[in-house]
């Protein structure tokens, strides 16, 4: 990629950000005082599809290559690209399963979780999601040892999710798994998106690993668009989740 | 031409030939609720549709086997045809309409099974593994066969003590689960006086096959003589009502009351005795011990006594029936 | 010895072993050291098994491939199998053909052990009152019977589909051949956890696992759960693999319209299974969680629903059904026009109505539970629904009659199976109706009605389907072919025996013959049905060991087929039997239309002229 296409990439994975928390923000306070639940299941829709286009170029998907010879480069890189988000199409049904789960067993109501911990967690998962799609530029732009800083950014920020949610969440949480149906909602969809967390973190971990080894070029690099794009997907079932748990509905008794 | 022809008189042949073997054989029970005769209608109108389209097909499939197949030194291929797109249309835009039509009927059908009569008479259902329990609120009753009286419509509400169940008596046709934590609900208009069964339709665990009760039919003269006889021998003594309970669930199996030896210790002067568990200890057998006793056995078996062989009713019987059973035992000297 | 010790089958099931044991002890260290009560069974033995799987898993050598790429190392695409022998059969093979066939066998081999479990629970109702099973047992095979045949039929639809589809598209393999070796491998472990519920007290629910029943079942209720989430995860990645293939390994000239039939049944089925069997996974882990965590999901004193988990298991499960026979069904569309000697009546609705049944068949999973208590006025929305799959289906029907209208027809053993898998699947088909119908479908459901019409819709869908495509593709296997005349005996063993234990089926459950009972009242008259019905049983059985006998016998000894023994226009026949290693040395191009039989000169595949 060329300097002047970098840069500008750069600024558009900024703005994104700027949009995808400033959509954040404006949920967080219409939660507070409109309370539509329409709203809350509205603007995650807006910001995964901000993810889907911007972070995960799901528009490669369908960029057509069908001359090509099947045995090069580029075709099997759409090819894998294909199945990468097939696998994510499937993924997406467990949480989907989730959401209705909840749906069905709350309803209008939510489990009382602290709110300065949920925002917190959220923001430090958005936050790492800009820094994995910085570094999937770089690495399009060959620059090597900026994109292995990003990534340790993101991964760093991924476990912090991790202790946030797991570590502190799990604790603070005035319910067990087994106290009431809060909390098995709670537990069970936290525990299934921290699993996903957790396989992402390993994977960017060996992309890591990998990419300061110098296995990656700017032409062949496709371990870290994968590992990038899962993260992304992590991300945008937490852009529902966060507001399935923490923000739709009143507290139930 | 000639094929469509001799295809046509066969399948119409074939029709009425399969339609009136079907509704020779026995294929329903008797009709005994008035959402029964309703059913049957649908069934009988699905008899003439199955009969009719495997005619069809069936018929097509025979004639082709048969008039087209490779006759001996036959070489070459079949006739070149790829299709039809008016036969396509056709035969999409048919079977639509017609599966419209049948939803629509069953729809209609549907309403009138529910057809909610206001003067209904409610008998509470509760199921557990794997027994039936019916309550009757307008009279004070409570039994375990179903006493119905004919022609008027009845309003089941139907819940489980445990896992889900589903009440069924064929002759009536309508099928309703019984679900814990939650009220299910199911109309049904007696018809026909008898002796029905009703069959446990869900899956409750091993003694799922046995879960089957006395549904009796009766004329109104009759239930109302049931009823009052119900309500004069339901005890409104404790003890009595324990002692019922315990000649229902099968207690004395185990149990005696005169001091015999059996599986399970006696029940002879056992409150407020001195009793010696497995584990060495020896406790007073009083109120709490008695209530336990009954609910969670294997806490405290008594010396000599197994384990693990009392059946777990910590479901089966809720707390008042404990209390009464408690009752009666506290009776036995 | 060491021979042995060197198969995958061998170190995969070692390492499973060591696997599990280490699962158990480390599950317990864990919860001594967490200050619980060191052993507790369920918890240990779960873990367990999940930890023997993945261990199962290292030692059959699939995950070998993706260790080392991960550790930043190159590895080869494409490894020359053919040294290894009959040996690649047993092991984790990269050619789709291979995998075809290990799919195959294990197919095989789930259902004669479901079909044997069904056997021994036929013979104790053939009398009222329990003869040699005690309740329980009857319940834990009853329910077996129903779940192993379901994985086995999932197992032989991937056979299939991975056998035939890169062969019918033009391709050398699939598009992720690592993959491909990953998900059968997947399903042997599962396989065996699913069986192992047979020594751990067995479960008593069916294979629909509802709770609160199956929240108290024992320990075997776990090993069902766990199982099967360990194969519908191999199911989706199988699924992915053959939609990917199709769309990028397409030959040239190949557009959608001019794909063999069978690779528009596989698009329709990969479908529903990528997607829709991530429910079932999620609706039985959350039972575990229930057993295990004490999460109360559908524990109404919890504030759960039981009934939540009758949405998100049917969710998948009526979708599956689609899954088993949409395959069958285009099996039927891709052989027929090879022994009507025409084209495939109305191709493109045929292919179009498969992806109709597919997308429909996600909107109908209500009509499971009619009766359960879900909220009324859900149950019409469902009624419409699934009366309409009937049209889609009504397309196949019509395109088969038309197809063979006009044909040159020939009745060699494949046919036979292709014609009772028609005359079957109609009688599933039209005993639909009523069951889709709420009214009447209050009778039917959980009597043995159901029980007929679900078997007429897998032997017809499946089974017979299935069995057609043995016979025919098996040369193209082995180089070999079937003994003719133990073939017809196998057809009339088993398609009439069928039959009659369908009709069968069907009478007494609506007389009032409930299902899933150990025992039935005698009052109900219904002894003599169910001995004709353990006779048919053991009649269908006697079909099948003939088969075996002739599928043993003919792998070795069989009738030398090298060649277009059906004469057919499909591309896999065009090259030598059996097929070579990288399927097509020569390259293809799709000049004309897959069926045109009967047009004189024309062509479907044109092989590139060698340099």
């Amino acid at each position: 990629m060329e300097q002047q296409h970098k840069s500008s990439a750069l600024l558009l994975g900024l703005l994104v950000f700027g949009a995808l928390a400033i959509l954040t923000a404006v949920e967080f306070v219409f939660a507070l005082t409109i309370k539509l639940w329409q709203f809350l299941v509205l603007i995650p829709l807006i910001k995964a599809g901000l993810v889907l286009y911007y972070y995960m170029h799901i528009s490669r998907l369908f960029e057509t290559d069908l001359d090509s010879d099947h045995e090069s480069y580029a075709y099997k890189l759409l090819t894998n690209r294909i199945g990468l988000w097939l696998f994510l199409l499937s993924d997406a049904f467990i949480f989907g399963g989730l959401l209705l789960s909840r749906i069905n067993l709350l309803g209008l109501t939510r489990p009382d979780l602290n709110q300065v911990l949920g925002l917190a967690v959220t923001s430090i998962l958005l936050i790492s999601s800009f820094f994995a799609n910085r570094a999937e530029i770089l690495m399009e732009c060959g620059e090597r040892k900026q994109f292995i800083m990003n990534i340790a950014v993101t991964i760093g920020l991924g476990i912090l999710f991790l202790v946030g949610v797991v570590g502190v969440e799990w604790r603070l949480a005035p319910f067990g798994p087994a106290d009431s149906i809060q909390g098995a909602v709670f537990y069970v969809m936290t525990g299934f998106h921290a699993f996903h967390v957790l396989t992402g973190v390993i994977f960017l971990a060996i992309v890591l690993r990998n990419g300061s080894r110098g296995l990656y070029s700017a032409e062949k690099h496709w371990a870290v668009e994968a590992s990038v794009v899962y993260w992304h997907f992590v991300d945008v079932v937490w852009f529902f989740f966060y507001p399935a748990l923490y923000l739709i509905g009143t507290l139930a008794k | 031409m000639k094929h469509v022809v001799i295809i046509t008189i066969l399948v119409i042949a074939s029709t009425l030939l399969i339609h009136t073997g079907l509704t020779n054989i026995d294929l329903l029970p008797a009709e005994a609720s008035a959402q029964s005769v309703e059913i049957d209608q649908l069934f009988g109108m699905y008899t003439w549709m199955i009969s009719a389209l495997f005619s069809l097909i069936m018929v097509v499939l025979v004639y082709c086997l048969i008039v087209f197949r490779r006759r001996k030194g036959e070489t070459g291929d079949g006739a070149y045809i790829t299709g039809n797109t008016a036969l396509e249309i056709a035969w999409t835009a048919i079977p639509l309409i017609l599966v419209v039509i049948l939803a629509y009927i069953g729809g209609k059908s549907l309403g009138v099974i529910r057809r909610v009569d206001p003067s209904a008479m409610k008998v509470k259902v509760i199921a557990g593994q794997w027994y039936w329990q019916y309550q009757y609120p307008e009279y004070g009753v409570t039994a375990t066969d179903l006493y119905l009286p004919v022609g008027h419509q009845i309003d089941l509400v139907m819940s489980s003590n445990d896992v889900i169940h589903s009440f069924w008596v064929p002759e009536f046709r309508v099928k309703q689960d019984l679900v814990p934590g939650r009220t299910t609900e199911l109309r049904v208009t007696p018809t026909l006086i008898g002796e029905y069964k009703v069959r446990c339709a869900e899956l409750c665990g091993t003694r799922h096959a046995y879960m089957e009760g006395l549904v009796n039919v009766v004329s109104q003269a009759d239930f109302d003589k049931w009823i009052s006889e119900q309500q004069s021998a339901a005890p409104a003594d404790p003890a009595l009502r324990g002692q019922q309970l315990a000649q229902d669930y099968g207690c004395a199996n185990c149990h005696s009351t005169d001091g015999s030896e059996k599986t399970g210790p006696t029940w002879k002067n056992l409150y407020q005795s001195n009793v010696e568990l497995s584990d060495g200890t020896s406790v007073i057998a009083d109120d709490d011990y008695l209530k336990t006793a009954i609910v969670n056995p294997n806490l405290q078996i008594v010396k000599g006594f197994p384990a693990n062989v009392m059946p777990d009713f910590s479901t089966t019987l809720d707390q008042t029936m404990v209390e009464s059973l408690v009752a009666y035992l506290k009776t036995l000297k | 010895m060491r021979k042995f010790f060197s198969l995958g089958l061998v170190r995969g099931l070692i390492w499973q072993i060591l696997g599990t044991a280490i699962g158990i002890g480390l599950l317990t260290a864990i919860r001594q050291l967490l200050g619980l009560a060191a052993w507790k069974p369920e918890p240990a033995i779960v873990f367990g098994a999940l930890l023997g799987a993945l261990f199962f898993l290292y030692g059959v050598g699939v995950l070998n491939n993706w260790i080392r790429v991960a550790a930043g190392e190159e590895i080869q695409e494409h490894i020359d199998e053919s040294r290894l022998g009959w040996r690649r059969y047993f092991g984790a093979s990269l050619d789709h053909k291979v995998i075809g066939i290990q799919y195959l066998t294990l197919s095989l081999i789930l259902m004669v052990v479901g079909g044997t479990f069904a056997l021994i629970f036929r013979t104790e109702l053939a009398n009222t009152g329990m003869q040699f099973l005690t309740l329980m047992e009857y319940n834990t095979l009853m329910s077996l019977h129903g779940i192993v045949m379901i994985v086995g039929i999932l197992i032989g639809v991937a056979a299939f589909m991975n056998y035939l589809v890169p062969m019918l598209i033009g391709a050398r393999d699939m598009s992720f051949p690592r993959l491909n070796a990953f998900a059968f491998w997947l399903a042997v472990p599962a396989g065996i956890i699913l069986l192992s519920s047979l020594i751990l007290g067995g479960f008593d629910t069916g294979w629909t696992g509802y709770p609160p029943l199956s929240v108290r079942a024992p320990i075997g209720m776990q090993m069902f759960f766990l199982g099967i989430s360990l194969a519908g995860f191999s199911t989706i990645l199988g699924s992915l693999n053959i939609i990917v293939t199709i769309i990028r390994q397409r030959a040239p000239g190949m557009t959608p319209f001019r794909m063999p039939i069978f690779v528009w049944a596989s698009i329709a089925t990969s479908i529903i299974s990528l997607t829709a069997t991530q429910l079932i996974g999620l609706s039985f882990q959350m039972v575990m969680f229930q057993r295990l965590f004490g999460m109360g999901f559908f524990d109404p004193g919890k504030g759960g629903n039981p009934i939540l988990f009758q949405h998100l298991f049917w969710f998948y499960s009526h979708p599956a059904v689609y899954v088993f026979v949409l395959p069958g069904l285009g099996l039927i569309s891709e052989m027929l026009p090879v022994f009507a000697r025409k084209p495939l009546f109305g191709y493109k609705w045929v292919a179009i109505s498969s992806i109709a049944i597919a997308l429909i068949g996600f909107l109908v999973w209500g009509h499971h539970m009619f009766a359960s208590g879900m909220a009324e006025y859900l149950r019409v929305p469902f009624m419409y629904s699934t009366l309409l799959v009937a049209v889609p289906t009504g397309v196949k029907f019509f395109s088969w009659l038309g197809t063979l209208w006009r044909g040159k027809i020939t009745y060699e053993t494949p046919m036979l199976f292709l014609l009772a898998g028609i005359v079957v699947f109609l009688l599933g088909g039209l005993t639909g109706p009523p069951n889709a119908t709420i009214s009447t479908d209050l009778h039917l459901t959980d009597t043995y009605f159901i029980v007929g019409h679900f078997h007429d819709t897998m032997f017809g869908g499946y089974v017979f389907p299935f069995f057609a495509a043995i016979y025919y593709w098996f040369p193209k296997m082995t180089g070999r072919r079937l003994n003719e005349k133990l073939g017809k005996l196998h057809f009339w063993l088993m398609a009439p025996a069928f039959i009659v234990l369908s009709l069968v089926m069907m009478r007494v459950g609506m007389l009032g013959m409930r299902r899933r009972i150990a025992d039935y009242d005698p009052a109900l008259n219904f002894v003599i049905e169910h001995k004709i019905m353990t006779v048919a049983a053991f009649i269908i059985a006697l079909g099948v060991l003939v088969f075996l006998i002739n599928a043993f016998w003919c792998i070795r000894k069989g009738e030398v087929a090298t060649g277009n023994l059906w004469n057919s226009r499909s591309p896999e026949w065009q090259v030598p039997s059996p097929m070579p290693i990288h399927n097509y040395e020569t390259p293809f191009e799709v000049v004309g239309e897959p069926y045109d039989y009967g047009l004189p000169g024309s062509v479907y595949v044109k092989f590139k002229e060698s340099e």
